[in-house]
């Protein structure tokens, strides 16, 4: 498990992070999700000792990460980078080996990755001469090249065509379920962390703003929401006859009702068909994307 | 340090080591090398190297052909050559223009291409002059005695205060070799230190390689990997040179000039030792190509002026300034080498010298290393030294 400790960093009179502290056990996906500048690269790059911290600890199963450790890591860092004028499988299997891999090893990891990421082109070929989807591809590869036992990598899907999210999703899905990889990644498209991870984390101005699964953050955040739409209701807010309702917010032709804790979802429902035409009643899940704007804002 | 520490480095300087061979500029820089080094041991074959020789072409018979006869023998007991040619008043000027005489005499004068060799001019107006003397000699009937007498009082003896040896001549040229080759490698390399750094900055993979092994270990491996490479290649042109020079004539005794190659290396050695981890440093302040020059430029002149100092040396290997070079570390690398070449260096200076310049890279290197791994993954604006300093 990958533990981060109350870190602490500035940048000159920039907070960046502020006492952040969260865990990625082996096996599971963390998204890591915040603004830009949250401090999403820097609680990154000081896990993989790119970075040091002013303050606070960095543990990997409980000890202290020195370089041995860290080289069985794998990184995918916010900034892409790769020799451009190097051939892709050299340059895989040269990162694979600074990391300690046996040279045959490597050159055999590396061949089954880039088949694996369906990797177009010759292995052969120079980075440079790659499509930037390719070098993302490529790149991803260098992450795990060395069969690491973390994955962190720092947006990840961000430049992949849908094609490439999916290629990309199920390695990242196979490596924390079949392998037992702790995978912690960082990402803007929210739905793809709702999808794919067990945990997220939302990090804001150096804090950490919310931590745990998604359905702990639904239950920790929703409000009990339903949203009617009804027809015919011409005589104005007709919810307003049952005490402790609120507008959420309205919808087109539809209206987000808060229920609060005491109401019961029947009694507004019955309320409704008497105004008009009942077209549709549901409860209403938050999306992260909207637990996320709650959050922050 | 762990066991897969240690190979780090290494893989990091057999990368640069193989991917810098590969490279045009590699090629392009050994053969301009190998070039201006045939051209300068071709023209010192030719010219200064080995004892003069001359093709003098005659016009005539007779007192002229004694004439020059004479002269040839005068020559020979100074080791100097001269062949005669002789030529009909026709062919004079043609061989004069192709160049199979350098000179041809006739009756009363002597006629050069562009001008007369002051040396086989010197041979052949004493001879004359000789003949002239001996003619009045012959028709006053001077006694035997006499002759002999004013014979011997015509040479002066030759002398000089300090005076160079042929071995000191010879090593003189080895040492402006050897001095020029130091500058364009400690110049070439340091560069290709500072542009290595800076292309790992400027295509964002220092942070992959960050990740793996340390600041100090990618330095390090950076370092050693080009600097090997500047020895092989100063290995390739030295042994180039030796084969060259001996072949042409241009040295007598090819195993005498292994020994100032050998020191060539060694200073090599000790001068990047000293500068590559500045031209690192430097490199890692800025993040795109075009800066390059702008924080090399220190470093580039320190070498620049080190070098003209050195060529100073090779005139006068003992003047104070000379002395101040060879010993100061920013210089000793150029300075020193040719003052011990050129047997002006007292054991005690060299002492000196090695270990004011090996202590002060002893010390430069972890400072270079420290502005390295503070400025490296600084990417945008150049950073500034301060900052470099004491960002981690």
């Amino acid at each position: 498990m990958l533990e981060l400790i109350d870190l602490r960093r500035r940048f000159g009179d920039v907070v960046a992070l502020d006492g952040v502290s969260f865990e990625v056990p082996p096996g599971r996906i963390v998204g890591f999700v915040g603004r830009n500048g949250a401090g999403k690269t820097t609680a990154m790059r000081i896990s993989l000792g790119v970075l040091q911290a002013d303050d606070g600890q960095v543990r990997w199963r409980g000890d202290a990460i020195d370089t041995a450790v860290r080289r069985r890591f794998g990184y995918m860092p916010e900034e892409r980078g790769l020799y451009p004028k190097m051939r892709v499988l050299e340059q895989l299997i040269y990162l694979a080996r600074l990391r300690g891999v046996p040279k045959d090893r490597a050159r055999a990891r590396a061949q089954g990755l880039l088949q694996t990421l369906e990797v177009i082109g010759d292995p052969g070929d120079r980075i440079e001469s790659l499509s930037l989807g390719n070098q993302q591809r490529v790149q991803l590869a260098a992450a795990l090249v060395h069969e690491p036992e973390l994955l962190v990598l720092d947006e990840p899907f961000s430049g992949l065509d849908p094609v490439g999210v999916d290629v990309l999703a199920n390695v990242l899905q196979r490596e924390a379920r079949t392998n037992g990889v702790a995978v912690v990644f960082s990402s803007h498209q929210l739905e793809l962390v709702e999808r794919l991870c067990d945990e997220v984390v939302l990090i804001d101005q150096g804090q950490i703003a919310a931590r745990g699964t998604i359905d702990a953050l639904h239950a920790s955040r929703d409000r009990n929401l339903w949203r009617v739409e009804v027809r015919g209701a011409d005589d104005g807010p007709w919810w307003d006859v049952v005490p402790g309702v609120t507008v959420a917010r309205v919808e087109g032709e539809a209206v987000v009702l808060d229920l609060g804790s005491a109401v019961d979802p029947q009694r507004v429902l019955d309320v409704a068909r008497g105004a008009g035409d009942v077209v549709s009643f549901g409860a209403v899940r938050l999306t992260l994307a909207e637990l996320f704007r709650e959050v922050v804002s | 340090m762990s066991g897969a520490d240690h190979g780090a480095w290494r893989l990091v300087a057999r990368r640069d080591f193989w991917v810098r061979l590969r490279e045009r500029s590699f090629v392009i820089s050994t053969l301009l090398n190998v070039g201006v080094i045939s051209i300068l041991i071709l023209a010192r074959a030719a010219g200064g190297g080995g004892p003069p020789s001359f093709d003098l072409g005659v016009v005539g018979t007779g007192p002229i052909v004694s004439v020059a006869n004479d002269a040839a023998a005068l020559g020979a007991e100074g080791k100097i050559a001269v062949h005669i040619v002789t030529l009909s008043s026709a062919e004079a000027d043609q061989a004069l223009r192709d160049g199979s005489v350098d000179a041809v005499l006739s009756d009363g004068r002597i006629v050069g291409f562009h001008d007369v060799d002051g040396t086989l001019l010197a041979l052949v107006q004493t001879s004359a002059h000789a003949a002239a003397v001996e003619a009045v000699f012959e028709q006053h009937e001077v006694p035997q005695a006499e002759r002999d007498l004013a014979a011997r009082a015509a040479p002066l003896d030759q002398l000089a205060l300090e005076p160079r040896s042929e071995q000191q001549t010879a090593d003189a040229g080895v040492a402006f070799i050897g001095v020029l080759l130091l500058y364009g490698q400690l110049f070439g390399y340091g560069t290709w230190v500072a542009t290595g750094v800076i292309e790992e900055k400027a295509s964002r993979v220092v942070e992959m390689l960050l990740s793996a092994i340390r600041p100090q270990q990618l330095l390090a491996g950076k370092i050693i990997g080009i600097g090997a490479l500047g020895l092989g290649q100063l290995a390739v042109i030295g042994g180039f040179a030796i084969t060259l020079a001996a072949a042409t004539g241009a040295i007598d005794d090819p195993v005498a000039a292994i020994g100032p190659a050998m020191l060539v290396f060694a200073w090599f050695i000790l001068g990047f030792a000293f500068y590559a981890s500045l031209f690192a440093a430097a490199g890692s302040l800025v993040s795109r190509m075009e800066e390059l020059q702008n924080v090399i430029v220190p470093i580039n002149l320190t070498i620049l002026v080190s070098f003209i100092i050195s060529i100073g040396a090779l005139q006068d290997p003992n003047s104070t300034l000379s002395i101040v070079a060879s010993i100061l570390p920013v210089s000793a690398a150029l300075a020193m080498p040719v003052r011990i070449v050129l047997g002006a260096a007292t054991p005690a200076q060299i002492a000196l010298s090695l270990i004011l310049l090996i202590g002060s890279a002893i010390v430069l290197v972890p400072v270079g290393a420290r502005l390295y791994a503070g400025a490296v993954l600084r990417t945008g604006a150049r950073v500034k030294l301060h900052d470099a300093w004491r960002a981690r």
